[in-house]
């Protein structure tokens, strides 16, 4: 009954949605149709509008037009509550657990006990264990969600949909934090749950993933809804990066697997805690050439921001070494490696990395004003002509050197960091997820002066958990877990090895490094 | 250049906003109390332009507001929330006084000592705060108040106890300084004296201060602690050396009270400067322009006030409730995103198109 019923209606028709934020249009007039029986894809790129549309559908958000259907019948979804009635789930690109508790503990939270005043953990630990097995997935119910992964942490929200009787599942960005293993196991569950009859809504950016796994995608592009494609073997990725970037892009950077200058950096035994004093990084060893990309690839929070601030001289140092050349700058204060030529792309560019409030002009000279003065004062000639070239030399799209740094695009922002950081011609460039959260226009912008400063001879330490820059960039690729190098690889080496030591385990045959 | 003059442009515009709207509301609030706000504010306005006398009054009473709101526009840009100028204006006065008094040093050494001393008074009293911030992560919010309180009961121990003038008449009230050390009168007369000169100095100092590698980097920690560290300032240092600095001019305005006007010290010689040198540092939006021009406005707000009520029936408090709506309403600009609030109703009248 229920099966036919599902079979002639789509199971998700969303018609004409709009939503705006103050100025911002998010959607603009989307219809968004979902089968059942299919995984979706709704791709594009940051900002492009997908959460919003998906927090529409999950009653979070409620639209100024538009209406929307499940499985055939117009429905007003006024809260997360009567979407979940809906059988509606939704795993959110930061998770919302609590964590103190076991994974039973969490799934039976906001759920009436079967046994009235009592509770039914019992129960439902074997119900989740069952459910668990049907769709592939492993899982201990009585973990305490803080002790788990992020992988297994994102299994546990799916389980929780699951067992809130999820027939339409939306998964925001749901692999940006895991290793090549943990999404090939999670596209393992999602097929099933297709063969299941469910519908599945995969929210990402890489294309990649729709080739493999999609049957169909959306592409939204600023707020529009841009295309409709089923995907087949005659897919290609261009087109799709077309639709939505709006233009042909070339992800093709020349890179030859250099053979590597002398010896620029070296970190030996690095002992460095956390900002909740546990040891973040633990007897980590590495070094870096000049004129190199050594690509240092993990899961986030393994250390990699306390390693870069590290470096840099911004966090203190327990024990160990950081040495440049011959010359010992552990534990010395953040201008000696600025004056030594080690410059820093930090992780987090509002804070740390701009003064949001001050103008572009003086975000350029942020550690050198003293090299840019005139009597003692500073120098607002030889600054403007700075930003002039600057403008020109890293295509930032501003009105002028008075803009605030806040009214920049994220893109713009890194770029304006790079123009300062590039600019003094380092010695060694730390750069630390440098296209995070930038479009597939800016990433390419960024990629490209980092293999130039390379070029120019800097030994560059780019870290990244994103695994296919790492790969399109390093002549060497690293991989820190829990604070530590787990190997060194070669370029070229294959993903499967690296995912191996992303989750930290050694690998059966070293592949030797030349 | 062009962005610059209009952004200065604009926050004129707003500060002068802001004073209409405070005495427009002060008016409907002084005809309730039964008065007529005309009567009040043209007496007020008589009382600090109608005549020579009163001019100079105003500008008497300008020259330790602008040095000292000058100083809390320091702190301010670094997000440091000194409000202790008035502990740091006293400290400074103790030592400055203390080296006119006792030291016996002929004035060509005795009056620079004497700033020297006001400087430091001031800059300890304000460094500590500093301190007490970067090694025990103490709010200088808090510190700088208290320190306040500690200043103000140490001058009056002083007063009262070893400093009190010996041949006076038991005031509490040290004796007065020498004829020498004091700072020159326009003509006699009339309390204008040459401090004016200096807190046009500091002024055109300050201009120059911000400009300089010194003045970017306080700025810039004003911008947060993580971007500072990452340009290669050190945050600890940078905290202490504004604060020292914030109250260094404090200091100096100490100093030209005391040599300029009152030749000793006496009890309550701030008369609350320091609140006030804070309202007029925001409304001069931190700029040394800026802070002349509303300290010039506030000064003339204080001296009218005054003559308001010596010569009507309508109370002095009125002065101080323009004053508190002044505040609230440039806590009220900082607090209200326009930008937000101006797209929102552009949007509702496109939208109703
Ligand atoms: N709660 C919100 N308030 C204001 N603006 C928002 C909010 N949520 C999203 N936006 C804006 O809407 C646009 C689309 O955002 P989002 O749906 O998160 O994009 P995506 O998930 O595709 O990266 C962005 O410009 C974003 O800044
Ligand atoms: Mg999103």
């Amino acid at each position: 009954m229920l099966g036919e019923l599902k079979n002639k209606h789509n199971a998700v028709e969303m018609h004409n949605i709009v939503k705006e934020f103050y100025d911002v249009r998010a959607n603009d007039d989307v219809d968004f149709f979902v089968k059942n029986g299919s995984i979706h894809g709704l791709l594009g790129e940051n900002g492009a509008g997908k959460t919003t549309l998906m927090n529409i559908l999950f009653g979070i958000y409620h639209p100024e037009e538009g209406e929307i259907f499940i499985n055939g019948e117009k429905q007003d979804i006024s809260s997360p509550t009567k979407a979940i009635s809906l059988g509606i789930g939704m795993v959110h690109q930061h998770f919302m657990l609590a964590r103190p508790f076991s994974i039973v503990e969490n799934v039976m939270l906001g759920r009436k006990s079967r046994k009235g005043i009592l509770l039914d953990t019992k129960e439902t630990a074997a119900d989740l264990v069952a459910l668990a097995e049907k769709y592939k997935m492993k899982i201990d119910p009585y973990a305490k969600v803080w002790q788990l992964s992020v992988g297994e942490q994102q299994r546990v929200e799916i389980l929780t949909a699951l067992y809130q009787g999820a027939e339409v599942l939306i998964l925001d960005e749901p692999t940006a934090v895991l290793t090549p293993q943990e999404v090939e196991g999670l596209f393992e569950t999602l097929r099933e749950m297709k063969n299941d009859g469910k519908a599945i809504i995969l929210i990402t950016h890489k294309l990649e993933e729709i080739l493999s796994i999609v049957d169909e995608v959306t592409v939204l592009r600023d707020g529009s809804m841009i295309g409709h494609v089923e995907v087949n073997e005659n897919t290609t990725k261009s087109e799709l990066t077309k639709m939505m970037v709006g233009r042909d892009v070339l992800f093709n950077f020349n890179k030859a697997c250099i053979k590597t200058g002398k010896e620029k950096l070296v970190i030996k035994d690095l002992k460095v805690l956390n900002d909740k004093n546990f040891l973040a990084l633990d007897g980590f060893s590495l070094d870096i050439h000049s004129g190199e990309i050594l690509g240092l690839a993990g899961v986030d929070g393994n250390g990699q921001k306390e390693l870069c601030e590290a470096i840099t001289g911004i966090r203190p140092i327990e024990a160990g070494e950081v040495k440049l050349d011959t010359i010992n700058i552990e534990n010395k204060p953040p201008i000696v490696a600025i004056n030594k030529g080690i410059s820093h792309i930090p992780e987090d560019r509002h804070i740390t990395g701009l003064a949001l409030g001050w103008s572009l002009k003086k975000n350029l000279i942020l550690k050198t004003f003293k090299d840019n003065t005139k009597f003692g004062l500073v120098d607002e000639k030889k600054i403007e002509k700075r930003w002039k070239s600057a403008q020109v030399d890293y295509d930032i799209k501003a009105n002028s050197g008075e803009d605030s740094a806040k009214d920049l695009s994220g893109g713009n922002q890194q770029k304006v960091i790079l123009a300062r950081e590039l600019g003094s011609h380092p010695v060694i460039l730390i750069a630390n997820q440098p296209t995070r959260g930038l479009d597939i226009g800016a990433t390419e912008y960024v990629r490209q002066k980092i293999i130039d400063a390379k070029g120019d001879g800097a030994g560059v330490l780019l870290v990244s958990a994103d695994l296919e820059e790492i790969l399109q960039l390093s002549d060497r690729i690293a991989v820190i877990y829990d604070g530590k190098i787990m190997g060194i690889l070669p370029c070229g080496s294959n993903v499967k090895n690296i995912g191996e030591l992303m989750m930290g385990k050694k690998l059966e045959v070293e592949e030797n490094e030349k | 250049m062009k962005n610059k003059l209009i952004k200065n442009l604009n926050q004129l515009l707003l500060a002068i906003g802001i004073i209409i709207l405070s005495l427009l509301v002060g008016a409907i609030i002084i005809s309730f109390s039964g008065n007529s706000p005309l009567e009040a504010y043209s007496t007020m306005f008589n009382g600090a332009f109608g005549s020579k006398q009163r001019f100079m009054e105003v500008l008497v009473r300008m020259i330790p507001l602008v040095i000292m709101a000058l100083g809390t526009s320091v702190a301010f840009k670094a997000k440091l929330w000194n409000i202790g100028g008035d502990g740091q204006f006293i400290v400074g006065s103790i030592l400055a006084v203390s080296v006119s008094l006792y030291s016996g040093l002929p004035p060509v050494i005795g009056v620079p000592l004497s700033i020297i001393a006001a400087m430091i008074g001031g800059a300890l009293w304000s460094g500590l705060a500093g301190l007490l911030r970067v090694k025990f992560n103490a709010p200088e919010v808090i510190t700088t108040l208290m320190l306040n309180y500690i200043a103000v009961y140490l001058l009056s121990f002083l007063v009262y106890g070893p400093m009190m003038d010996p041949l006076g008449s038991k005031m509490p009230q040290t004796a007065n300084i020498s004829t020498a050390y004091r700072l020159p009168l326009f003509e006699s007369g009339n309390r204008l004296h040459m401090g004016i000169f200096i807190a046009l100095f500091i002024v055109v100092i300050m201009v120059f201060f911000w400009k300089t590698t010194v003045g970017y980097k306080i700025d810039l920690l004003g911008q947060g602690e993580k971007v500072t560290t990452y340009s290669g300032v050190s945050v600890k240092k940078m905290i202490v050396f504004t604060m020292a600095i914030s109250g260094l001019l404090a200091g100096i305005a100490g100093w030209t009270e005391v040599f300029g006007v009152q030749y000793r010290l006496l009890e309550g010689i701030t008369s609350g400067y320091g609140s006030i040198a804070v309202v007029i540092a925001l409304m001069g939006g931190l700029n040394p322009i800026g802070i002349l021009i509303s300290g010039f406005f506030f000064s003339a707000l204080l001296v009218g006030g005054s003559t308001m009520q010596r010569m009507t029936e309508i109370p002095y408090s009125i002065v101080e409730i323009v004053q508190g709506l002044i505040i609230i309403f440039i806590i009220a600009r900082t607090a209200i995103n326009f930008k937000e609030i101006k797209n929102r109703i552009t949007r509702r009248l496109s939208n109703v198109k």
